[in-house]
């Protein structure tokens, strides 16, 4: 055991100071944070100045009640958002209108217009005419402020006081409440807790293919260069493999706890919220299951390829695998009590992402962490003895790799 | 002692070692001789534990060998290569701890090797970053600084120059004289006659001649003699009672029949040609495993 040891503390130590570990402790929590807050400081941008909309009203009704309805948005300074500007006064011929308003759109003059069509006495139509470019226009505010000014319109043609006016025309909102069967709390952020179980599924893939690939490209140089032989000379293979087990789950181990604390760090500085921890420890729990589990089969495959570009191919399979499951969550998430959760729930290689997925969005059935768990921890059981059977046999045979019959006999050899 | 009786090895219905028995014992050479696949690489592995017999014994000072032999045990495989992007001393010491040396003890041994070897600046570069004959040296520390009782060598001198060979030959006889057991595979016959006592010859996992090399070179036999000449050496070639001849530009190799004494030989020829040198010699090893290696081909 003490052999094992020592190779725990060489593969340890000669691979923390590699570049391909570095790179991925620091670049993956660095593209995280880079898809998590770019879409929000995009967004900012775009809000932080006072946009200029023009308005074309064929009615002449809208204009002086959509300038009330849009004050209230505001931007830095106290500056308003929305700056309406009546197109339809200079001119009367409505395509002219249209050519020149369209004209100030796509050069840039304003950002876009508000064209409102009254077709008879009590139908309107509106859209609002954009550059092809701003797919992502947020039409909410102009929306609401147009339907406040078109049902105070009607309402007062029907003659009713403007308190009632207000009162009726009032919006309310539908509040998303879900409720928590345990402490009859509630629990929101919905949206947040979701994509923050992606990226800790994220986080478990990229850390199992940087190390999974590691530990592949180390088996296969000192399967090239005979190494092997005279490792297997001075330890047996189970000590070897324990020892490379031991040295990479440490390696996993500093990952994680640096994750963590670049995690921390930004709940400090308010980048994410506080919940993002709330489930740290069963989290982890899963984060570590599955990382021996998946190492145990790029043991069993390391064993067994004899060159780099083998080693490549079948890195690529097993990427698939782990990207399975996120694809297979995204259903999970509309639908968790279903038969289909509870399936991948029982399937070891869906057990770590579907778990730490089902525990960010709800609570989950104390039976159903039990199951996992020990199917976990048999799987994992089963793969290692496997792969410890591989691996002593597969180590030393080069050349062409072993067909599917002969894996399974090197499985039932003594 | 090492002592390995009747070690047999399939690999599925491939026979790689085919009932072979031998002993070194210690403070002596013995040489695994054979051309490649007869069956080398897979006895030194048997004898190392690393796979397991079909069949037969190998006993080490009259224990089967098991994982508590991992530590006396020095082996240099045939085909080189270390950890490339490591340290020379890391590596060193690596291999040194998984020998159960301690980390100061093994510290200590490998600045001494690394100074006899002479690289004993390259000690915190790169493994990448030495030459190829270095590097060689760097792992023949490996296999030999815990001070191994028994020293296995899969082609020690390939990768070596001339000078470095010498160096490692040195070296070699200095372990004899410390009396371990060293067994030597290689296909440098030349290098196998000057070290081994005695050897071992495989040819397709089965043992074609073993034993003393004196005994060998005795029982193999032959007359042979060697010429030395200036002028056209064709002449040799024709002479009837000559065996077999090997006839390089200024001198021949000849196997004479055996009722022939070589100074009627050399009676016989100094008038057809002129004769620089004469002698009387022994049959060379690289000759007798040509020779055997051939014979058993053609029976088997």
């Amino acid at each position: 055991m003490k052999k094992a040891l020592i190779v725990a503390k060489w593969e340890f130590l000669e691979k923390v100071k590699t570049k391909t570990f570095i790179i991925s402790l620091i670049l993956t929590p660095a593209i995280i944070i880079a898809f998590a807050v770019t879409p929000a400081i995009l967004t900012n941008q775009q809000n932080s100045s006072t946009q200029a909309i023009g308005i074309v009203d064929t009615s002449g009704l809208f204009f002086h009640s959509l300038n009330n309805a849009l004050a209230k948005y505001k931007v830095q300074n106290e500056q308003p958002k929305y700056l309406l500007i009546n197109l339809a006064g200079k001119e009367k011929k409505l395509p002219k209108i249209i050519r020149t308003a369209d004209a100030y759109t796509l050069t840039g003059k304003i950002e876009g217009y508000l064209l409102i069509t009254s077709g008879g006495t009590d139908s309107v139509e509106a859209e609002f005419r954009h550059k092809s470019s701003d797919i992502t226009y947020d039409l909410n505010a102009l929306d609401d402020a147009f339907n406040e000014a078109r049902i105070n319109l009607a309402l007062s043609k029907e003659g009713m006081s403007h308190q009632r006016m207000k009162i009726i025309s009032s919006i309310v909102d539908i509040k998303n409440v879900e409720i928590d069967k345990e402490d009859g709390g509630v629990k929101s952020q919905f949206l947040v807790l979701f994509f923050t179980s992606f990226i800790y599924i994220i986080l478990l893939m990229m850390m199992i293919l940087s190390s999974g690939g590691m530990l592949i490209r180390s088996l296969v140089e000192e399967k090239s260069n005979r190494l092997i032989e005279i490792l297997v000379s001075s330890c047996s293979p189970d000590e070897l493999l324990t020892g490379k087990v031991i040295g990479l789950s440490s390696l996993g181990i500093i990952q994680v706890l640096i994750w963590t604390f670049i995690g921390l760090v930004l709940v400090v500085l308010n980048v994410i919220p506080a919940q993002v921890f709330s489930n740290i420890i069963a989290i982890l729990i899963y984060f570590a299951l599955g990382f021996i589990f998946y190492t145990s089969i790029f043991v069993g495959i390391g064993s067994i390829v004899t060159t780099e570009q083998e080693a490549q191919q079948i890195t690529s399979y097993l990427s698939l695998i782990l990207v399975l499951p996120i694809v297979l969550t995204i259903p999970a998430i509309e639908n968790q009590g279903s038969v289909f959760v509870q399936i991948l729930s029982y399937i070891p290689f869906t057990i770590p992402s579907i778990m730490i997925l089902r525990f960010n969005i709800g609570n989950v059935p104390v039976i159903d962490i039990i199951t996992s768990s020990v199917i976990m921890i048999i799987s994992t059981y089963l793969f290692v003895t496997i792969a410890a059977k591989i691996f002593r046999i597969g180590v030393l045979s080069y050349g062409k790799r072993p067909s599917f019959k002969e894996l399974i006999s090197w499985i039932k050899e003594e | 002692m090492l002592l390995v009786e009747n070690l047999t090895k399939l690999f599925k219905d491939v026979t790689a070692v085919d009932n072979i028995s031998f002993k070194i014992s210690p403070g002596k050479i013995f040489g695994l001789l054979g051309p490649n696949g007869a069956g080398k690489t897979t006895t030194i592995r048997t004898v190392l534990n690393i796979i397991k017999p079909t069949s037969g014994k190998i006993l080490f000072d009259d224990k089967s060998i098991t994982h508590e032999f991992f530590n006396i045990i020095g082996y240099l495989p045939e085909e080189r290569g270390l950890y490339k992007k490591s340290k020379v001393i890391d590596v060193i010491l690596y291999f040194a701890e998984l020998k159960k040396m301690s980390k100061k003890k093994a510290e200590e041994e490998a600045v001494l090797w690394l100074r006899k070897l002479g690289i004993v600046d390259y000690k915190s570069k790169k493994i990448e970053e030495l030459s190829k004959g270095n590097q060689q040296k760097v792992q023949f520390i490996t296999a030999v600084i815990h001070n191994p009782r028994l020293l296995i060598l899969d082609e020690p001198f390939s990768g070596f120059d001339p000078i470095n060979q010498q160096l490692v030959k040195e070296m070699l006889l200095g372990f004899v004289n410390s009396g371990k057991v060293i067994m030597l595979s290689t296909h440098q016959m030349e290098t196998a006659e000057k070290l081994c006592t005695d050897i071992l010859l495989l040819n397709e996992g089965k043992e074609v001649c073993s034993g003393s090399l004196s005994q060998i070179k005795k029982d193999f036999g032959g007359n042979h003699v060697k010429v030395e000449y200036q002028g056209n050496g064709s002449i040799l070639n024709s002479l009837p009672y000559i065996i077999h001849i090997d006839n390089y530009s200024n001198y021949a190799e000849i196997q004479l029949e055996d009722k022939l004494q070589p100074y009627e030989f050399l009676r016989d020829i100094v008038d057809k040609i002129k004769v620089t040198h004469f002698s009387v010699i022994e049959p060379t090893l690289n000759k007798i495993f040509i020779d055997v290696i051939k014979q058993s081909a053609k029976q088997g």
